[in-house]
C-alpha cells in the first residue's frame, strides 16, 4: 500500500485521542521529539487528530502534505470506546439470542461482586430486555443442528430492531463456538436488511465456548463498534484527503497494535487502548532509576486509568471488566474509573456531594471553557481554588471564565450543601482524590501489594494537579510526573512492539511414544508454520525487517478430566525435535507452580488444545534524552506568586508560581509551589519538594526525602 | 439512646510481643495480601478441579488460620462456608497437637466434630517457620460423592449419619510428605466417583499454594513481627464490629420463622424461635425455644447454624469489614443441642446448610424494628434438585446439584429492589449458575429455556428479585433425582415487608415420556427418571419492601415494557393503568386506582 518501502528513518508520530484532549508525540529523526495537544472534538474526533496534524508539520516548517508524506508510522490510540461504556453512553444496540436464552446479558451469572452489601446493584445491561430478541434455532453441545435458524423468525426480530432505530445488532446463539453457521445465517439476515447497523457475531469475537462471557463481550463489542466505526472511517477518509501513505496503527488493550480495519471489526478490543501504552511509558521513565516496578496513573479529562507493573511486566487478563461488565478479550489490567479534569458534580439523594463518572468532555467542557458548558467540574474547581491559572491554560491558548466557574459552583453545589464557594470547590477536589485514590488502592492493596512500596508516576494533563494529595491518601511518598506527562501515553505508543497473536485449535493427547510423536510433531509443525508465515507477511508489510522479527511459541496443555488449560512457554527446539516430554516437563513443572501441585507421577495423560504464536515486531525506541545537570537554583523560572487555597494553612495564600518548561534537571524547590508547562500543572503541597532529573521528570518527595 | 462505648485502643499503639508501634496501614496491606493468598489458593479449585460443583459454581472456600485454628482470611464464595472452616481446624488443631510436622497433609468431614455438611471435605496443610507452627492453610469443598447409601449425599431417607456418608474425622494421609497409600485407599474406596480422588488432590495444591504464600509474608515481615500484625488485624476487626453493634439500640427483639416438611411427615413444620440481646457493644443470639431435632436429614450441624446466623448477620453491618476470628469475638450464640438447629450425634443433617433461609428469616424479622433500612424482606427459599446417572455420551456416570435452575430471588429493601436471579441466601450471590454451554458439555441434558420469570418478584415500592424458569430434556440413563428444598407451599413463599408482597413459590415439575407428570416434593427421592424425560422448575422470586403503590409509575411502567411485570399485575399489585397496545400509562386511571385502591 505505501508508495515508498517505510523506513525508521523518517518521522513517527503517536495519537492518543481522549475524552478532552488529543495528545500527540512526534518523534523527529535523531532521537527529537516535540510534544503537541490539541482539544478533542467529540462530534467527530478525527478532527483534532488532523488539526494536531497540521501543527505539528507548521512546527516543521511543512505543509501537512509534505510533512505526512514523511511520516512512516502513525500509532493510534483511543479512549472513543472507554468513554462510551464509562458513561453509559454506547450505542443503541440489539441481541439476537437463542429463543429461551436472552437474559444472559442480564443474569451475570447470578453473582454479584459483593455478597454482603444488599444495595450494590450491577449497571444495568448494555441491551435492555425489549432489545433482546430470542429467535428460534439451536445448535448442541457438539456443534450439530437440533433445529435450523427459521428465517422468518429473524427476518421478524430484525425488522423490530430496525423500527426501534437500534444502531448495533449483536447475534450470540448457543454454542456458536463449535458450529457458527446459525450465526452466519441470521448475520447475513442483519446484513441485508440492516446494512448500516454495527453487527457483531459471537463466533467471529470470541469462538470459545461459555455462553455468557461470549455474550457479554460481543454486546460491548457491539455497543461500542459503532462509534468506533464512524471514528476510524472519518479519521482514514481525512488521512487520505491529506495524502498519508503510510501505515496507521491502533493500539489495543493488549498491549499491541492492529491495522484499522482489524480493530473496526473487534471494536472491543479498544476499550482499554489509551492506556495500554502506560505501562511502556513508565518503563522508560523508570529507567534512570533501574527499577521495574510501579504504579501508573493517568488522568485526562473524563477518565482516570491506573496500572500496576511488577518487575517490568504488566499483568494481562481475560476475564476483565469495563465498568463491571465482562470483557474476555486479552487486555492488560487497568483499572479505568470516571473521574477527569470534566467530571461533573453533582449532590445525590443522600444530599453527598458526588464527582462523576458523568463527564463534560472537551464539548461543551467545563463551565471555565466557556463553551456553553453548565454543570460545575472538577477543573473548575481546580481554578476556583487557584491550582490552575485563567490565563495560562493550555500555554494560554485558552482562557479560562474564572467567574462563570465561581457562578456554577457557588449555584449548583454550595448553596444546596450551605456551604462557602470555597468549601465546595476544595469538597470537589478532595471527593475526586479519594475516588482517584481507591482505583489505585484496587491495583495495589486489594492485590496484596503495599502501593508505598511504588513510586507513582504521574501523567495526563489533569493528574499534577491532584497527584501529591492521591499520593497522601495512600501513604506514597515519592511521585514522578514526566517532562511529557500530558502525553504520556502517546509516548507509550511509539515504544510499542508490533505484535500480532495467533492461536489455533489443535485438539489431542500429547503423545506418550512411539510413532504418534512424529506424526503430531509434523501436525503441530505445520499449523506453527502456518501461523508463522501468516505473521511475517504481516510484520514484513509493516516494514519490520526479518532480524527484528521474534516468535514466541506457546501451547495450551492440561491433564485430562480438567476444564481449564495452563498456557506453556515452549522453545523452538523442542517443537523441531517432536521433544514432547520436555513440553510435558515443562507442563508439570507450570502446573506446580501455578496450582500447588502435579500429575507426574501418576501419569496423568496430559492434553493439547491449542498452538499459540506470538509475532514480535521490534521497532526503534526515541532515545532518551538525557540532561545535563546544573544548579538547584529555580530562581530562573519564578514568574511570580497567586494566591491558591491550602487547606493546612487556613485559606488562600500567596504561592510562588514556576515556569515548568525552565526547569531542569538538578533543580530543586519546596512546596507550596505551582509549577506550570503549557500543557499541565503541578501542584507542590506544603511538606513536599521536587527536583528535576535527567530525563526532565519532576520527582516529588514528602518531607523531602532524597531517594 | 445508649450509653457511650467503652473508649478503646487507639489505632497507633503499641502490640503485645513487640517493642514496634503496629502501624495500621501494614495491618491493612497484611489483611489484603491475606485476602489474595486465599483467592489464589481459589483460583487454583476453579481451574484444576474436575467436579462442576467446584469448577462452575464454586462451591467451595478456601483459606488461612493461625495456629490455634483461629480464622486469619477466607474466601468465601458460599457465605454458608464462611464460620465452617475454623470449627473443623480448631478441632483439628486440638485433636493432632503437637504431632504435626510440615509436608502433613489432613483430612476432614465430619459434622460431630466441627464440620458443617458431609459432602464438604476439607483438606488441612499446616504451615512452619523453622520448626514452629504458625498457620494453616485449608480447602473445603463440596464433593461430587462421598458414599454414603445414595449417589451425591443428598439422601432424604436418612435416618443417621451412617446412612449419609462417610465419617472423616481428622486423618492424615500426608505425613512428613509422604503419601499414606493405607489411609488413601480406605477414604477413595468408599466413595463412588474417581473425580472425588482428584479434586482432593485439586485442594491439596490450593493448601501448597496457600502455605506458599504464607511462607512469603513470614520472610517479609518476620514471625515476631507478623504475629503482631495478625493480633492487631483481629483487634481492629473487634473494634469494628463493636461500634456497629454499638450503634444498634440496646434491648432484645425477638424473630420467628418456619421450615416446612421435615421429609417424613407431610405437612410438618419446624419452628426456629429466636431472640437477639443487644446490650453495649455485645450481641446475642438465643435460639432456644426452637423446634427438636427432626427424625429425617432436616437438621443442622451446630457449624452450619452458625455459619448461617453469621452470613445474615454480616449483612447488617458495614460491608467492609474483613472477615477473620476478630468478627465472632463480640457475638455470642445459645443454640441448645437437641433442637433441628444443633442436632445431636448420630443425626443425620444433610440439609443443615439449606436450613439458612428460615434462619435469615427469622434475623430480618428481628431486626426489622431495630435496623429497619438494613434489613431485606424474604429471600426465595431455595428448592434444590442433585441429579445422578449414567451419561451414554462419555460412557461413565454422572452427578450435578443444578445451580442453573435453582436460583430465585432476593428480597427488596430500603432504597433498592431485590436482586434477580440470585439465588439462596447461603450462597447470597456467591454462586455461579453454570454456562449453558458448559452445562450441557458435562451433563447429559438439553436446554430449553432459563429466562426471568414474568410476574415472581414480590411487588413493592422496593420490589423482590425475579424468580428464573428453567427447562431441559434430561438424555441420561438410570436417572436418580434427589428433591431438597422448601419454599413450595404458599406460607413458605418469600414475605414482604413494610407493606411489600410476597414473592411466587417454587416448584418442580418432570413431564416423563409416557404422558405421566410428577411435582417433586421438597424433600424426596425420585429414581428411575426415564431418558427423554421433561424437566421443569420454577425458582421464585424474593418479597417486596414497602407499600407498591408508592413505586414510581415509570418503574413500573419498565417492567412491564421489559415482560418482567404483566400488565394485569402492574393494574393490580401496583395500581399503574397501562394500555396493552400502546403502552401508555393512562395516569387519570392510575390515580384513581392508587388513591381509591386502599
Amino acid at each position: 500500500m505505501a508508495a515508498r518501502a517505510p523506513r525508521e528513518a523518517r518521522y513517527r508520530v503517536g495519537i492518543d485521542v481522549g475524552g478532552t484532549f488529543t495528545d500527540f508525540l512526534l518523534l523527529a529523526p535523531r532521537g527529537r521529539t516535540v510534544a503537541h495537544k490539541e482539544l478533542s472534538t467529540p462530534a467527530d474526533p478525527s478532527e483534532a487528530v488532523l488539526a494536531g496534524l497540521a501543527a505539528l508539520a507548521q512546527g516543521e516548517g511543512t505543509s501537512v502534505e509534505r510533512f505526512l508524506a514523511e511520516v512512516a508510522i502513525i500509532v493510534h490510540g483511543t479512549t472513543v470506546t472507554t468513554n462510551a461504556v464509562l458513561t453509559g453512553r454506547t450505542a443503541r444496540t440489539g441481541l439476537l439470542a437463542t429463543r429461551g436464552f436472552r437474559d444472559a446479558l442480564e443474569m451475570r451469572r447470578g453473582v454479584r461482586e459483593e455478597m454482603y452489601d444488599n444495595r450494590y446493584h450491577a449497571p444495568p445491561p448494555i441491551v435492555p430486555r425489549w432489545l433482546r430478541l430470542p429467535v428460534t434455532e439451536r445448535v448442541d453441545a457438539a456443534g450439530a443442528v437440533v433445529t435450523p435458524p427459521d428465517a422468518a423468525d429473524v427476518e421478524r426480530a430484525v425488522e423490530r430492531l430496525r423500527a426501534e432505530r437500534v444502531e448495533a445488532v449483536a447475534v450470540c446463539f448457543l454454542h456458536a463456538h463449535a458450529n457458527a453457521r446459525h450465526e452466519e445465517e441470521a448475520a447475513r439476515i442483519v446484513r441485508e436488511r440492516m446494512p448500516d447497523a454495527y453487527l457483531s457475531v459471537s463466533s467471529r469475537v470470541l469462538p470459545q465456548v461459555r455462553f455468557y462471557e461470549r455474550t457479554s463481550t460481543t454486546v460491548l463489542n457491539a455497543g461500542v463498534g459503532p462509534i468506533l466505526a464512524r471514528y476510524l472511517a472519518n479519521l482514514t477518509r481525512r488521512l487520505a484527503q491529506a495524502r498519508y501513505r503510510g501505515t496507521l496503527l491502533i493500539m489495543q488493550s493488549n498491549g499491541g497494535v492492529a491495522p484499522p480495519d482489524a480493530v473496526a471489526r473487534l471494536a472491543a478490543m479498544t476499550l482499554l487502548s489509551g492506556p495500554a501504552a502506560a505501562p511502556v511509558a513508565g518503563l522508560a521513565c523508570m529507567a534512570p532509576y533501574r527499577e521495574k516496578s510501579f504504579i501508573t496513573v493517568d488522568m485526562g479529562g473524563t477518565s482516570f486509568d491506573a496500572a500496576l507493573v511488577r518487575d517490568g511486566e504488566p499483568a494481562v487478563t481475560t476475564a476483565g471488566t469495563v465498568n463491571r461488565y465482562a470483557l474476555a478479550l486479552p487486555s492488560l489490567e487497568i483499572n479505568t474509573v470516571g473521574a477527569g479534569g470534566g467530571s461533573i458534580a453533582w449532590i445525590d439523594d443522600g444530599g453527598l456531594l458526588r464527582m462523576g463518572p458523568q463527564s463534560a468532555g472537551a464539548d461543551p467542557g467545563p463551565v471555565c471553557y466557556g463553551r456553553g458548558g453548565a454543570e460545575p467540574t472538577c477543573t473548575d474547581a481546580n481554578l476556583v481554588l487557584g491550582y490552575l491559572s485563567a490565563e495560562y491554560f493550555a500555554g494560554g491558548r485558552l482562557r479560562l471564565d474564572a467567574e462563570a466557574a465561581q457562578r456554577a459552583i457557588a449555584e449548583r453545589i454550595a448553596r444546596p450543601l450551605g456551604m462557602s464557594l470555597t468549601e465546595a470547590a476544595h469538597g470537589m477536589y478532595q471527593v475526586i482524590n479519594v475516588n482517584m485514590a481507591s482505583a489505585i488502592r484496587e491495583i495495589s492493596v486489594l492485590k496484596g501489594y503495599d502501593p508505598r512500596e511504588f513510586p507513582l508516576i504521574c501523567a495526563g494533563g489533569a493528574g499534577p494537579i491532584h497527584a501529591a494529595r492521591i499520593a497522601a491518601e495512600l501513604g506514597i511518598g515519592r511521585i514522578l510526573v514526566p517532562r511529557d506527562a500530558s502525553i504520556f501515553c502517546a509516548a507509550g505508543m511509539l515504544r510499542t512492539d508490533l505484535r500480532h497473536d495467533y492461536v489455533r485449535s489443535c485438539a489431542q493427547p500429547l503423545p506418550d511414544r512411539g510413532a504418534d510423536r512424529r506424526a503430531v510433531g509434523d501436525r503441530v509443525r505445520g499449523l506453527v508454520r502456518e501461523l508463522e508465515a501468516e505473521a511475517r507477511r504481516a510484520l514484513g508489510a509493516e516494514g519490520i525487517p526479518r532480524v527484528r522479527q521474534r516468535m514466541r511459541y506457546r501451547l495450551d496443555l492440561r491433564y485430562a478430566g480438567q476444564y481449564h488449560e495452563v498456557t506453556v512457554d515452549v522453545p523452538e527446539r523442542a517443537l523441531a525435535a517432536s521433544d514432547w516430554d520436555a513440553v510435558r516437563e515443562r507442563f508439570h513443572a507450570q502446573h506446580d507452580r501455578l496450582y500447588g501441585y502435579h500429575l507426574r507421577a501418576e501419569g496423568t495423560p496430559v492434553e493439547l488444545l491449542n498452538v499459540r504464536l506470538s509475532a514480535i515486531g521490534t521497532t526503534m525506541k526515541p532515545a532518551a534524552k538525557r540532561e545535563r545537570r546544573t544548579g538547584g537554583s529555580c530562581r530562573h523560572a519564578l514568574k511570580g506568586p497567586r494566591t491558591v487555597y491550602l487547606p493546612e494553612r487556613g485559606g488562600f495564600r500567596p504561592v510562588p508560581v514556576y515556569d515548568g518548561d525552565r526547569l531542569a534537571h538538578g533543580n530543586r524547590l519546596a512546596g507550596p509551589a505551582i509549577i506550570e508547562s503549557v500543557n499541565t500543572s503541578i501542584f507542590v503541597p506544603p511538606g513536599y519538594r521536587a527536583e528535576y532529573d535527567a530525563l526532565g521528570t519532576c520527582v516529588l518527595t514528602l518531607g523531602g526525602r532524597r531517594r | 439512646m445508649r450509653r457511650s462505648a467503652p473508649k478503646r485502643d487507639a489505632p497507633m499503639r503499641r502490640a503485645a510481643g513487640t517493642r514496634r508501634r503496629i502501624d495500621p496501614v501494614q495491618v491493612a496491606v497484611v489483611q489484603r495480601r491475606l485476602k489474595s493468598i486465599t483467592e489464589e489458593m481459589g483460583l487454583t479449585l476453579l481451574r484444576t478441579t474436575r467436579s462442576p460443583i467446584l469448577n462452575e459454581a464454586r462451591d467451595f472456600v478456601t483459606g488461612l488460620y493461625d495456629a490455634r485454628g483461629r480464622m486469619l482470611e477466607q474466601t468465601e464464595y458460599i457465605p454458608v462456608l464462611a464460620f465452617a472452616l475454623q470449627p473443623a481446624c480448631e478441632n483439628v488443631a486440638r485433636f493432632f497437637g503437637d504431632d504435626v510436622h510440615p509436608g502433613d497433609v489432613i483430612l476432614h468431614n465430619d459434622v460431630f466434630s466441627g464440620g458443617n455438611q458431609n459432602n464438604d471435605v476439607a483438606v488441612f496443610k499446616p504451615i512452619f517457620d523453622g520448626r514452629r507452627l504458625v498457620a494453616w492453610a485449608a480447602c473445603k469443598g463440596h464433593q461430587a460423592d462421598i458414599g454414603g447409601a445414595v449417589q451425591g449425599g443428598y439422601n432424604p431417607e436418612a435416618r443417621e449419619v451412617w446412612q449419609e456418608a462417610l465419617r472423616i474425622p481428622a486423618v492424615k494421609v500426608y505425613e512428613r510428605g509422604r503419601l499414606r497409600r493405607d489411609v488413601w485407599n480406605l477414604v477413595f474406596s468408599n466413595i463412588r466417583l474417581k473425580i472425588v480422588e482428584e479434586d482432593i488432590k485439586a485442594q491439596i495444591g490450593g493448601c501448597t499454594v496457600g502455605e506458599r504464600g504464607f511462607k512469603a509474608l513470614v520472610a517479609r515481615f518476620g514471625w515476631p513481627r507478623l504475629e503482631a500484625l495478625l493480633e492487631a488485624l483481629f483487634d481492629s476487626t473487634e473494634r469494628r464490629v463493636r461500634k456497629e453493634i454499638a450503634a444498634i439500640p440496646d434491648g432484645t427483639y425477638r424473630g420467628e420463622s418456619y421450615a416446612f416438611y421435615d421429609g417424613v411427615t407431610e405437612g410438618s413444620k419446624m419452628k426456629i424461635a429466636l431472640a437477639v440481646t443487644v446490650r453495649g457493644e455485645e450481641i446475642t443470639f438465643d435460639f432456644t425455644g426452637s423446634a427438636p431435632q427432626t427424625p429425617g436429614f432436616v437438621n443442622a450441624p451446630y457449624s452450619a447454624t452458625a455459619s448461617a446466623l453469621l452470613l445474615t448477620f454480616l449483612m447488617l453491618i458495614a460491608a467492609d469489614i474483613p472477615h477473620n476470628a476478630g468478627i465472632l469475638r463480640p457475638i455470642r450464640i445459645v443454640n441448645p443441642e437437641g433442637s433441628f438447629l444443633n442436632a445431636r450425634f448420630p443425626a443425620a443433617t444433610t440439609f443443615g446448610n439449606s436450613i439458612t433461609g428460615p434462619t435469615s428469616d427469622a434475623i430480618f424479622r428481628a431486626f426489622a424494628q431495630a435496623l429497619p433500612q438494613m434489613v431485606t424482606a424474604g429471600w426465595n427459599r431455595f428448592l434444590g434438585f442433585a441429579v445422578s446417572g449414567h451419561d451414554p455420551r462419555k460412557q461413565r456416570p454422572y452427578v450435578d446439584i443444578l445451580f442453573l435452575s435453582l436460583k430465585g430471588g432476593s428480597g427488596g429493601t430500603w432504597m433498592a429492589d431485590g436482586y434477580d436471579h440470585i439465588g439462596l441466601i447461603n450462597c447470597a450471590g456467591g454462586i455461579l449458575a453454570q454456562d449453558y454451554e458448559m452445562f450441557e458439555i458435562h451433563d447429559p441434558h438439553f436446554l430449553v429455556k432459563h429466562e426471568y420469570l414474568a410476574d415472581s418478584a414480590g411487588a413493592g415500592r422496593w420490589r423482590g428479585g425475579l424468580g428464573v424458569e428453567t427447562e431441559f430434556v434430561i438424555d441420561g440413563e438410570n436417572v436418580t433425582g434427589v428433591a431438597f428444598g422448601d419454599g413450595v407451599e404458599e406460607e413458605a413463599r418469600a414475605f414482604g415487608f413494610f407493606g411489600g408482597k410476597a414473592g411466587a413459590a417454587n416448584s418442580i415439575r418432570l413431564d416423563y415420556p409416557d404422558g405421566t407428570v410428577r411435582h417433586a416434593k421438597t424433600k424426596e427421592i425420585m429414581r428411575g427418571i426415564p431418558r427423554g424425560t421433561r424437566f421443569h422448575q420454577r425458582a421464585g422470586g424474593g418479597g417486596g419492601y414497602g407499600d407498591p403503590f408508592e413505586r414510581p409509575v415509570e418503574q413500573v411502567l419498565a417492567d412491564v415494557r421489559n415482560e418482567l411485570v404483566s400488565i394485569e399485575a402492574a393494574r393490580a399489585d401496583y395500581g399503574v393503568w397501562i394500555d396493552p397496545e400502546t403502552l401508555a400509562v393512562d395516569a387519570a386511571r392510575t390515580a384513581a386506582l392508587r388513591g381509591g385502591g386502599r
